[in-house]
C-alpha cells in the first residue's frame, strides 16, 4: 500500500549530497501510491558516542510530561545531553552514551514514542504529502550521504504518525526499513523473537523486517548475508529497501508481486517503486534502469 | 507530425490531444515522457505515436489499430489489452507486458519483467533478450517468442497459445510442456523478426499447454435436484442436500460445484424489522407518487452518473453463467423499470449493449470480453475483486457451457472448465490499483463512473482503500449472494453475511471521516422491496437483486446452474434449452418485479413518515435477534415479530 525510494551517493567526500531534496523529488513523484503519511530515513555525520534521538510529543502538559520522563531516563542511563529541541510534534535530542543501546532504547521506549535512534540516522515522518512533511520538517536542508523514503496509504490503522514509514529497527542503532508489501507470516516470526526478549513497538510488518535483520547483524552476519536469509525466511510479497550508517541494500520477495527498479551511474544509486520517481533525479533524460528478478537482494556500501 | 511536450502539460491533456490527432490521422511525438505513466491510453485510431524516452506503466494500454515506438523502456503493463497495432520497446519492459492482449504485436528489444503476457488471448508478444519469471503466465492464447532465455517457470497454468524460447528454458511451469516446432511456424516467427528489424540465428524451442489441468479428471455425478429452498434455512440438520454432498464427494474425491448460495442459516436483514408499526402501510393508494426516489450514483468524482428511477440495481450477472436471453430479458426489464444492469464477467453482447439503456461493463482478473470498444459504449466500469458467495475466488464456468460463441467474446478456447483468475495480474494492492483506476478514466476521458465490485471477507479495510483510491462508489456483495457455479464450502463458509457486510463499512468510513466521498450499492441475498429499504436504512445508497431478478423471470433454483443444462433456459448455453426462454414475456415478468420492489420501497418509506428515500436511516430499524441486534448494533426488540407478519400481510 505504499510506495519506496532510496538513494545513496557513492562519493563519501562529495560534500553537501542532496539526500532530503532528493528524497523528496522522488517520493514526489510516486505520492499517487500513498497519499496518507510521508517519512524520511536521513544519514549524517556523525561524532564518536553522539547519538541523536527523535520522539514523537503531543502537545502542551502531554508533551512536557513526556520530554520529563525522557530525560529522567537519560540522567538514569548517564547520557549527557548535547543538545535538544522541539520541533513540530518531535522532541529531538542529540546526547553522548556509551552504554549498550538496546537497553537504553527500551527503557526509552517505555517512556516515549521514540522514533530513531542512531549516530547517524534521523528518522523524520509524519502525516501529508513529501512537501507537506518538508514544509513541517525542512527535510529538502538535509545533506547528507544516504536516505530511505516512503509514502504511505494506511488501511489498518488510522492515519498516524507513528504509523508511517520508515521503520527503525527497535533497539538497534542505525537501522531503518522502508517496505511496499505484506508479510503474511508476520506473527509467527514476531513470537519467534519475542521469545528472545526483543521487544516491537507497532503491529507493522516493516518494524519486524527491521528488527529482524538488525538482529541478524548484532550476530555479526553482514547485512547481504541477513537479505539472504529474510527472503526465505519472510512470507508474503515485498519490496524493502535497508539502510545502516554505511550501507543500503533491497531484498525482493519470490514472486516480485511488488515493483521496485534501480538506476546507478559513477555517483549515485538510486532504487524506487517506479522508474518515474528515478527520472525525478534526472528530468527529460532516459535512464539505462534495471528492474530486479524475483528473489534477489544486493546491497551497496559507501566506503567502496 | 505534431510534438507534445511532456514537461509542459499533464497526461490527461496529452491524451486527450493524441486522440483528436488520432481522428485526423496525425502522427504525434511526446518529448520529456520522464516514465509517466498511461501514455497513449484509449487511443483507437491508426496513427504513430512516437515516445522520445521512457514510459511508464500502461503505456499504449487499452488502444486499437495504433503503432508506438518508445524510444527507451517501458512500465508494468506494456500494451494492456490491446486489440491490434503494436508497440515497439527499444529497451526493457517491466513486468506484465503484453497483458491481456487481444491482438497485436507488442516487441520488446531488451528484457522483459516477470508475468510476461499474463492472459493474453491473441497477437504477438516478443522480446529481443531475456523474460523473466512465469512468462506465458495463465495466457489464454497468442504466442510470446523469447530471443534470449525463458526465465523460471515458462507457461505456468497456460490454457493455449505457443511460447517460442531461443535460448535456454530454466524451467517449466505447471501444465506446461515442451513440443515439436512445426517448419511453418518457424517460418512464420522469422518473418516477424524481419518485420521488426530483430536479428536472431538458431532454432526455438516451443512450449505449449500439456492438457492436464483443463479439465476437472471427473465430473459429478447428476443426481435429482433438491430444489434450493428445501434446505436452506432451518431444515434438519442431516438433510438431504447434506447427504447429496456427502455422497457426490465420495465419488468425485474434490470439492463439488453447485449454483447458488450459501444453505446455512446465517443472520440477514429478515432478522431486522421496522420500529414503527406498519400494518397501515398498504392502505395508501398511491405511494409512488408520494415518495422522492430517484438516485444517481457514480457522479462523486466528475463523472456521468447512472440515473436510477428508483435505489436499485441489477447485481452484476454473467453472459456465461445465464444465457444470451437471459441478459437481454433483464436488460430490457432494467430499461423498462429506468434502473441500471450489469454485465459480469463475460464480456458484453451487442444484445445485451442493446436492451439495456444504462449498462455497467465488469473488468476481471482474466479480463474475460474485456475490451477498449465495449468500454467505451458502457455506462460504467467496475473493477471485480471478488463476489459475495464466494469472495477472493475467481468464476467458475464448466466446460459445457463454454461454447465457441461464448468462447470467443471472452477470447479463450472453447470446451475448457473455465476457473477464472482470482486476481488481477496488475491489482496486487492499493498502491497498483490506483494506477489501474486512471488508466481506466484515462481511457473513457473520466466520463464513466468507476466502482468496485467486493466480496464481503475483510470489508473495513477493503472499503478505506477504495474511498482512498478514489473510487466512485462499491458494489458491496454479502454472503447471502448467489453465483453460477462455485465450491459448496466456499459459498457455505467463507464471507461475511450481507448486514455485517454494511456495517463495516459504515464503520471503517466514519472512522476516516470520509462516508460522503463513495457511494455504497449494497447487493447479497436481498429479496424484496422490504429488503432493500432496510438494506437503504442501514446506509446504502442503492439495493441490487441477482437471484431474485432470475426467479422473478422464471428460475426454479434446482442449482444446477453449473450443469449447464438448465431446463427453463437461463443457466445454459444450450440452444435446445434456451429456446425455451422468452426473453420478451420474462422481460415483462422481471419488470413487473421491479415494480413491486418500487412499490414496497414508496409505501414503507411513506409509512415510515418519510417523503424521500434518502430521509431513511437506522432509527427506523430494530432487531428481532440477538446475533442481528450484536452486529448491527440496533435495539433488540423481539415484540417486534408480530409486527414482522402484519408488515407482510400489508405490503405482499
Amino acid at each position: 500500500m505504499c510506495g519506496i525510494a532510496g538513494i545513496m551517493f557513492k562519493d563519501f567526500t562529495l560534500e553537501g549530497a542532496a539526500t532530503g531534496e532528493s528524497l523528496i523529488s522522488m517520493l514526489d513523484g510516486c505520492q499517487h501510491r500513498g497519499p496518507d503519511s510521508t517519512g524520511f530515513a536521513l544519514y549524517g555525520d556523525t561524532q564518536e558516542d553522539q547519538y541523536h534521538l527523535r520522539f514523537f510529543v503531543d502537545e502542551g502538559e502531554e508533551g512536557q510530561a513526556a520530554i520529563s520522563r525522557i530525560r529522567e531516563i537519560l540522567a538514569e542511563y548517564n547520557a549527557d545531553i548535547v543538545e535538544d529541541e522541539v520541533i513540530e510534534n518531535n522532541y529531538r535530542a542529540t546526547v553522548t552514551y556509551r552504554g549498550d543501546i538496546q537497553s537504553f532504547a527500551y527503557a526509552l521506549e517505555h517512556a516515549a514514542k521514540v522514533i530513531s535512534i542512531g549516530t547517524s540516522l534521523e528518522i523524520i515522518k509524519d502525516v501529508g504529502s513529501a512537501h507537506e512533511v518538508d514544509d513541517r520538517f525542512q527535510v529538502s536542508d538535509f545533506k547528507g550521504t544516504h536516505g530511505l523514503g516512503h509514502v504511505r496509504l494506511a488501511t489498518e490503522s488510522e492515519v498516524k504518525p507513528e504509523a508511517a514509514h520508515p521503520f527503525w529497527a527497535t533497539g538497534f542503532a542505525d537501522v531503518a526499513i522502508v517496505h511496499n508489501g505484506q508479510i503474511t507470516n508476520y506473527w509467527k516470526m514476531r513470537r519467534r523473537l519475542e521469545q528472545r526478549d526483543f521487544e516491537f513497538h507497532t503491529n507493522n510488518d516493516s518494524e519486524l523486517i527491521a528488527v529482524y535483520l538488525a538482529d541478524k547483524m548484532a550476530q555479526g552476519i553482514p547485512l547481504k548475508e541477513a537479505l539472504k536469509t529474510s527472503i526465505d525466511d519472510l512470507d508474503g510479497t515485498f519490496s524493502f529497501l535497508v539502510s545502516t550508517k554505511d550501507e543500503i541494500g533491497y531484498a525482493k520477495d519470490h514472486l516480485a508481486l511488488k515493483p521496485m527498479i534501480m538506476y546507478e551511474n559513477d555517483d549515485l544509486i538510486a532504487l524506487a517503486s517506479e522508474e518515474l520517481s528515478l527520472n525525478r533525479l534526472f528530468p527529460g533524460e532516459a535512464l539505462n534502469t534495471r528492474e530486479p528478478p524475483p528473489g534477489t537482494y544486493e546491497t551497496w556500501s559507501r566506503s567502496t | 507530425m505534431v510534438t507534445i511536450d511532456l514537461a509542459e502539460i499533464p497526461v490527461r491533456d496529452a491524451n486527450e490531444r493524441i486522440r483528436v490527432h488520432g481522428e485526423q490521422r496525425e502522427d504525434v511525438e511526446l518529448i520529456n515522457p520522464d516514465a509517466r505513466h498511461h501514455l497513449g491510453v484509449g487511443l483507437i485510431d491508426p496513427i504513430t505515436v512516437k515516445i522520445r524516452g521512457s514510459a511508464g506503466y500502461f503505456c499504449a494500454g487499452l488502444t486499437d489499430q495504433a503503432r508506438f515506438e518508445v524510444d527507451h523502456n517501458a512500465g508494468w503493463g506494456l500494451g494492456d489489452n490491446m486489440y491490434s497495432g503494436s508497440v515497439i520497446v527499444g529497451g526493457n519492459a517491466g513486468a506484465i507486458p503484453g497483458v491481456a492482449i487481444r491482438g497485436a504485436d507488442v516487441v520488446v528489444r531488451g528484457n522483459m519483467g516477470s508475468r510476461a503476457g499474463q492472459v493474453m488471448k491473441a497477437g504477438t508478444l516478443c522480446c529481443g533478450g531475456n523474460a523473466n519469471f512465469m512468462a506465458g503466465y495463465m495466457m489464454y492464447g497468442g504466442r510470446i517468442i523469447i530471443l534470449g532465455d525463458s526465465g523460471e517457470r515458462v507457461g505456468e497454468d497456460m490454457t493455449s497459445g505457443e511460447i517460442f524460447v531461443g535460448g535456454e528454458v530454466r524451467d517449466l511451469g505447471s501444465d506446461a510442456e515442451l513440443a515439436d516446432i512445426e517448419e511453418a511456424e518457424q517460418d512464420d516467427i522469422f518473418e516477424f523478426l524481419e518485420r521488426y528489424e530483430l536479428s536472431f540465428k538458431g532454432t526455438f524451442k516451443k512450449i505449449v499447454n500439456a492438457g492436464k489441468k483443463l479439465r476437472y479428471s471427473t465430473s459429478e455425478r447428476q443426481m435429482r435436484s433438491i430444489p434450493f429452498f428445501t434446505f436452506s434455512g432451518t431444515s434438519d440438520y442431516w438433510n438431504p442436500k447434506i447427504q447429496e454432498d456427502i455422497y457426490i464427494k465420495s465419488q468425485i474425491g474434490r470439492y463439488r460445484v453447485r449454483g447458488y448460495g450459501g444453505a446455512r442459516e446465517l443472520p440477514h436483514l429478515a432478522d431486522l424489522a421496522f420500529k414503527t408499526d406498519l400494518s397501515r402501510a398498504g392502505d395508501e393508494p398511491d405511494p409512488i407518487s408520494k415518495i422522492t426516489m430517484q438516485t444517481e450514483i457514480g457522479g462523486l468524482n466528475g463523472a456521468i452518473p447512472l440515473k436510477l428511477s428508483m435505489p436499485v440495481m441489477v447485481a452484476p450477472m454473467s453472459y456465461g453463467a445465464l444465457s444470451r436471453s437471459t441478459k437481454q430479458a433483464i436488460g430490457i426489464a432494467s430499461g423498462l423499470s429506468g434502473i441500471a444492469e450489469n454485465t459480469g464477467e463475460g464480456g458484453m453482447s451487442d444484445a445485451q449493449r442493446g436492451a439495456a439503456k444504462q449498462l455497467i461493463f465488469q473488468m476481471l482478473g482474466g479480463r474475460l470480453g474485456w475490451n477498449i470498444h465495449d468500454m467505451k459504449r458502457a455506462d460504467g466500469l467496475e473493477i471485480y475483486i471478488s463476489q459475495g458467495a464466494k469472495p477472493g475466488f475467481g468464476g467458475q464456468l464448466m466446460a459445457k457451457k463454454v461454447t465457441k460463441e461464448l468462447a470467443a467474446i471472452r477470447g479463450i478456447p472453447a470446451g475448457i472448465d473455465l476457473r477464472s483468475p482470482s486476481r488481477h495480474p496488475d491489482i496486487l494492492g492499493a498502491d497498483d490499483l490506483v494506477i489501474k483506476i486512471e488508466e481506466l478514466r484515462e481511457a473513457t476521458g473520466y466520463r464513466l463512473p468507476v466502482s468496485v465490485k467486493l466480496g464481503a471477507g475483510r470489508v473495513s479495510d477493503d472499503i478505506k482503500i477504495a474511498v482512498k483510491d478514489g473510487l466512485d462508489f462499491v458494489e458491496l456483495d454479502g454472503m447471502q449472494g448467489s453465483t453460477g457455479a462455485g465450491s459448496a464450502e466456499v459459498m457455505e463458509y467463507v464471507g461475511i453475511p450481507t448486514i455485517s457486510a454494511i456495517m463495516e463499512a459504515e464503520d471503517a468510513l466514519a472512522e476516516i471521516g470520509r462516508r460522503q466521498d463513495i457511494e455504497i450499492a449494497l447487493m447479497g441475498g436481498l429479496r424484496d422491496g422490504v429488503d432493500a429499504v432496510k438494506a437503504l436504512c442501514l446506509g446504502a445508497d442503492v439495493a441490487a437483486f441477482g437471484t431474485s431478478v432470475i426467479i422473478a423471470g422464471g428460475c426454479i433454483a434446482c442449482m444446477q446452474c453449473h450443469v449447464g443444462q438448465c431446463v427453463t433456459g437461463i443457466a445454459t448455453q444450450d440452444p435446445e434449452h434456451e429456446a425455451r426462454y422468452k426473453p420478451e414475456v420474462e422481460a415483462q415478468n422481471i419488470h413487473r418485479f421491479f415494480e413491486c420492489v418500487r412499490w414496497q420501497i414508496a409505501a414503507i418509506t411513506k409509512a415510515l413518515g418519510h417523503s424521500d428515500t434518502r430521509e431513511l436511516s437506522r432509527d427506523d430499524l430494530v432487531a428481532l435477534t440477538p446475533e442481528a441486534a450484536a452486529i448491527t448494533r440496533l435495539p433488540y426488540a423481539p415484540e417486534q415479530r408480530k409486527s414482522v407478519q402484519r408488515l407482510q400481510l400489508s405490503v405482499a
